[in-house]
C-alpha cells in the first residue's frame, strides 16, 4: 500500500476534524486526508470519484454517525447498495457506544466500529492503530472493472 | 323440511286420528301398531317425535322408551307417552324413563300436535344432534389448522377462511353458529369483519370471538368496540381458547332457546280430588276447553307427579284423606320450582273460614265445588293468563336487567381497556423519551469534552514554551476535568441502562467472572501487586451482563481503595445467613467510617477525596440497583483504614453456592 492512499473523513464537528487530523499526524500517518462535513457531500464526493477513469476511491472512510442532512448509517447503506463502493472499507468513528449504533453499523456492512475517546492520548493511540491496520496491513479490495 | 313423527299405538282409530292430525299440521307421520314395527321404523332414522302408547300388543311402551333413550339416535328424540292408564304411578314411571310429556286418553288431538311441535322447536333451538359449525378466519395456516383440529376434536364442524372477505362470504352462505376471527388479517382486519357481521340482519346474533396475537391493550378495546363477544390471545393454551369459544357459543344458543318457548302453547292442568266422579266430570269439561288434564286422587300423588311433570295450573280439593288440601297446598307453595304454578283451591262448602285458610296456605284462588263449571273455567283461564303475564313481565324485567348488566359490564371492560391502553402508551412514550435522552447524552455531551481535552493537549504541545509552570498546571487541570466528566457521563449512562434492561436470568459463574474482571484490572495497572482470593464454583441464577457490572464495580473499588497498601488483598467468598446465600467482596484497603454507611449506595455520594481516590460516586448506586432488580439485598461494613466488605444476596431462589 503506497503512502499516498487517501483517507476520507466524514465529520461535521470542526473541533473533531482538527483533533482527528492532529491525532493522525501525531500517530505519523502521513496519507492525505480528505474532509467532508455532511453525508450528502460524502456521497457526492465518493460517487464522483468512483466514476472517474480510473476510479479514485479512498483506502478507507472514517464515518461519523451524527451528520447533518444524510446521517452516517444512511451513507453506509447507500455505499453498500452501489456496485462501485460496496467493498470500500468503512470505519465508523463516533462518540456513541449505544448498542443500536454498533449493531446498526455492522448490520449495514461497516468494517469496524471505533468509539472516539475523550482523552486525546487515547485518541492518538486509536488513530495510530487505525492507520496501521487500514493503510498498511489490510489488503484492499480489487478494483471494480 | 318437515319433521317426521312415529305414531305408535295398537288402536287403529288412534293411529288414523293422529296421523291425519299431524299430516294436516305439516308433519310426516308414520303409523306403527306394535313395538317391533316401531323399533324398525325408528332404526330407519329421521324421526324427530315419537307418540308412544304404553300398552302395546308385543310389549310395554315405557320399556321401549328406555330402549330408545339408550340408543344414539333416541337420546335426543322428543317422546310423548299416550296412555289410558290414569294411574299417577304410570305417569311418573314414564316421565322418569325420559318421556317429554305424558298425555292421558282420551286425549285432545290439538294438544298432542301442538305439544309435539313445541318439543321439536325446543330441541332445534338447543341444537343437540346437529354438530355446531364454527367459522375460523385466519391467514396463518399453522394456527388455523391447530384450531381446526381442536374444534373438530371437541365435536364442532369447522369452516375456514383465509381472509376477511372470504370469511364474510362464507358466513353469509353457511350461517355458522359462531365465528372466530384473527385480529390481524390481510385486507379488512378482524375488528372490521365483526363490525360487518353485526350490521347484517341475518348474522348479527352470531357469537364472534376475536383472536389477538399481541399483549396490545388496544386490541381488546377495538374488539369490544367492534362488538366481539369475547377475545382470546393466541398465545393462550389451546384448551383455554376452546373454552372461551365454547362459552361464547353457548351464550348465543341460550338466547335462541328462550325465544322458542311460547307463552301461547298447549296448557296442562293437574286436578286433585278424592272423588273419581267429580274428577272425571271436571276432566271432560276442561278437555272440552282443549286443556290436557292430569288427574291425581290425593295430595301425595299430586306431589309425586309435580316432581316430574310440569303443569300450568293446579286444581286442589281442600278436603281429602291423607295429606289433605291445606297441607298439600302449603308444600306446593314452598317448593321452589312449582310454587309459581297457579293453584285454585276447591271445596264442597261455601265456607268463609275455609276460604281464608286456603288462601292462607298460599292458594292463588278459591272456588266452591257447587259453583257452575263456567265459573270454574273462567277462573282457570284467568289464573293461567295471570301467570302468563307475570312470566312475560318477569322475562322482560330479566331481559332488561341482563341488557343493563351487559351494557355496564361492557362499559367497565371498555374503560379498563382504554385505561390499560393509555398506560401502556404512556409508558412506551416515557421509555422512548428516556432512550432518546440517554442517546443524546451519549453523543452530544461527549463531543465538546473531546474538544476541551484534545485542544488543551494541543496548546500544551504546540505552545508549551509560551506558558509558565502555572499555565501548564491549569491546562492539565482542564484536561483532568474533561476526562472526569466523561467518566461521569459513562457511569450515568450505565446506571440508566441498568434500570432499563430486561432481566435475563441464567446461570452465572461469579468465580470465573471475578477472575476475568481482576485480570482486566491487572492489565490496566500491571505495576500493582494485589492478591486475589476467589472461592470456586460460586454459581448463581442471575443476569450475566448485570452481574459482571456488579463485579466490575465491587472489584474495581477494592482495587482502587487498596492502592496504598503494600500487601493488597481482595477476597470473594460466599456464606449462609438465615437460609440465604450471601456473597462478600472484602478488601484490606482504606475502608470507611461506619457513620457514613447510609450514604454509600446513593448516587454521587463519595466518602473519599478525589485526590486520595478518584471516582464518580455512581458505582455502588449501580450495584444497588442491579441487586435490587434481582430481588436481593446489598450492604456494606467497614472500618476506617482497615478495609471494607460489601455483601449481597440475590433472593432466596437465586443463590446456589457449592
Amino acid at each position: 500500500m503506497s503512502t499516498d492512499a487517501c483517507i476520507l473523513l466524514v465529520e461535521d464537528n470542526p473541533d473533531d476534524v482538527i483533533l482527528t487530523l492532529r491525532a493522525f499526524k501525531k500517530a505519523h500517518v502521513a496519507n492525505p486526508i480528505h474532509v467532508v462535513s455532511d453525508g450528502e457531500e460524502a456521497l457526492a464526493h465518493l460517487f464522483a470519484e468512483a466514476s472517474k477513469d480510473p476510479p479514485r476511491l479512498p483506502a478507507v472512510i472514517l464515518l461519523d454517525l451524527n451528520l447533518p442532512k444524510v446521517d452516517g448509517l444512511t451513507v453506509l447503506r447507500r455505499l453498500r447498495a452501489d456496485e462501485r463502493t460496496r467493498r470500500l472499507p468503512v470505519v465508523v468513528l463516533t462518540s456513541s457506544r449505544e448498542e443500536r449504533d454498533i449493531i446498526g453499523s455492522y448490520d449495514l456492512g461497516a468494517n469496524s466500529f471505533v468509539r472516539k475517546p475523550v482523552d486525546f492520548d487515547q485518541f492518538v493511540d486509536a488513530a495510530r492503530q487505525l492507520g496501521l491496520y487500514w493503510l498498511v496491513l489490510n489488503e484492499p479490495p480489487p478494483e471494480v472493472p | 323440511m318437515s319433521d317426521t313423527v312415529l305414531v305408535v299405538d295398537d288402536s287403529l282409530t288412534v293411529r288414523m286420528d293422529l296421523v291425519e292430525a299431524f299430516e294436516a299440521a305439516g308433519f310426516r307421520a308414520t303409523p306403527c301398531s306394535t313395538a317391533s314395527e316401531a323399533r324398525a321404523a325408528f332404526a330407519g332414522g329421521g324421526a324427530s317425535v315419537v307418540v308412544l302408547d304404553v300398552l302395546l300388543p308385543d310389549g310395554d311402551g315405557v320399556e321401549l322408551l328406555g330402549e330408545l333413550r339408550a340408543s344414539p339416535l333416541g337420546a335426543s328424540v322428543a317422546v310423548l307417552m299416550l296412555s289410558s292408564e290414569a294411574e299417577v304411578k304410570d305417569r311418573v314411571r314414564g316421565l322418569r324413563m325420559g318421556a317429554d310429556d305424558y298425555v292421558g286418553k282420551p286425549y285432545d288431538t290439538g294438544y298432542v300436535v301442538a305439544k309435539a311441535r313445541e318439543l321439536v322447536r325446543a330441541r332445534q333451538a338447543a341444537g343437540s344432534p346437529r354438530p355446531r359449525t364454527v367459522l375460523v378466519i385466519d391467514d396463518s395456516v399453522t394456527f388455523r389448522e391447530v384450531l381446526r383440529e381442536a374444534l373438530e376434536g371437541a365435536g364442532y364442524a369447522v369452516l375456514v377462511a383465509n381472509d376477511g372477505e372470504e370469511g364474510l362470504r362464507l358466513a353469509a352462505a353457511q350461517r355458522p353458529d359462531g365465528v372466530v376471527v384473527d385480529g390481524v388479517l390481510p385486507g379488512i382486519d378482524g375488528a372490521s369483519v365483526i363490525r360487518h357481521i353485526r350490521l347484517d340482519v341475518a348474522l348479527r346474533d352470531v357469537p364472534c370471538v376475536l383472536l389477538t396475537g399481541t399483549e396490545d391493550g388496544g386490541a381488546e378495546l377495538r374488539a369490544l368496540d367492534a362488538g366481539a363477544d369475547a377475545f382470546v390471545r393466541k398465545e393462550e393454551d389451546i384448551d383455554a381458547i376452546l373454552a372461551r369459544i365454547g362459552a361464547a357459543l353457548r351464550r348465543g344458543a341460550g338466547a335462541a332457546a328462550k325465544e322458542a318457548s311460547s307463552a301461547h302453547g298447549p296448557k296442562k292442568i293437574l286436578a286433585v280430588d278424592d272423588s273419581p266422579t267429580y274428577l272425571s266430570e271436571l276432566a271432560s269439561v276442561l278437555r272440552a276447553e282443549r286443556y290436557e288434564v292430569v288427574l291425581a286422587r290425593d295430595g301425595e300423588e299430586a306431589l309425586e307427579l309435580l316432581a316430574v311433570e310440569h303443569v300450568d295450573c293446579i286444581l286442589l280439593d281442600r278436603l281429602m284423606p291423607g295429606l289433605g288440601g291445606q297441607e298439600t297446598c302449603r308444600r306446593i307453595k314452598s317448593a321452589p320450582i312449582v310454587r309459581d304454578v297457579p293453584l285454585i283451591m276447591l271445596t264442597g262448602m261455601d265456607d268463609r273460614g275455609a276460604m281464608l285458610d286456603g288462601l292462607g296456605a298460599g292458594a292463588d284462588d278459591y272456588i266452591a265445588k257447587s259453583s257452575e263449571f263456567e265459573v270454574l273455567k273462567a277462573r282457570v283461564r284467568a289464573q293461567i293468563r295471570r301467570k302468563q303475564f307475570e312470566d312475560e313481565n318477569r322475562r322482560i324485567r330479566e331481559e332488561l336487567l341482563k341488557k343493563e348488566m351487559e351494557a355496564s359490564e361492557a362499559r367497565a371492560a371498555h374503560q379498563l381497556a382504554a385505561m390499560r391502553a393509555g398506560l401502556v402508551e404512556e409508558l412506551e412514550r416515557k421509555n422512548r423519551e428516556l432512550e432518546a435522552f440517554s442517546y443524546s447524552v451519549s453523543h452530544d455531551l461527549r463531543a465538546p469534552l473531546r474538544g476541551i481535552d484534545g485542544l488543551s493537549k494541543a496548546i500544551l504541545e504546540d505552545y508549551g514554551d509560551a506558558l509558565d509552570e502555572r499555565g501548564h498546571d491549569y491546562l492539565r487541570r482542564v484536561r483532568g476535568g474533561a476526562q472526569r466528566m466523561a467518566e461521569i457521563i459513562d457511569d450515568l449512562l450505565q446506571l440508566a441502562h441498568v434500570s432499563g434492561l430486561e432481566l435475563q436470568r441464567g446461570s452465572v459463574d461469579l468465580s470465573r467472572r471475578a477472575r476475568e474482571v481482576f485480570a482486566e484490572l491487572q492489565r490496566r495497572e500491571p505495576g500493582r501487586r494485589v492478591e486475589l482470593l476467589v472461592a470456586d464454583g460460586l454459581v448463581v441464577e442471575a443476569d450475566d451482563r448485570l452481574m459482571t457490572i456488579v463485579l466490575e464495580n465491587l472489584l474495581g473499588n477494592a482495587w482502587k481503595f487498596t492502592g496504598k497498601r503494600a500487601e493488597a488483598r481482595i477476597e470473594l467468598a460466599a456464606g449462609e445467613i438465615e437460609g440465604e446465600t450471601v456473597y462478600r467482596v472484602r478488601d484490606n484497603g482504606a475502608g470507611f467510617d461506619m457513620a457514613y454507611v447510609d450514604r454509600l449506595f446513593r448516587s454521587f455520594q463519595r466518602l473519599h477525596s478525589e485526590a486520595d481516590f478518584p471516582g464518580t460516586g455512581i458505582g455502588l448506586a449501580t450495584v444497588h440497583r442491579i441487586i435490587d432488580r434481582h430481588g436481593g439485598r446489598v450492604w456494606a461494613e467497614g472500618t476506617l483504614d482497615a478495609g471494607a466488605t460489601i455483601s449481597f444476596s440475590l433472593g432466596r431462589k437465586a443463590g446456589n453456592a457449592r
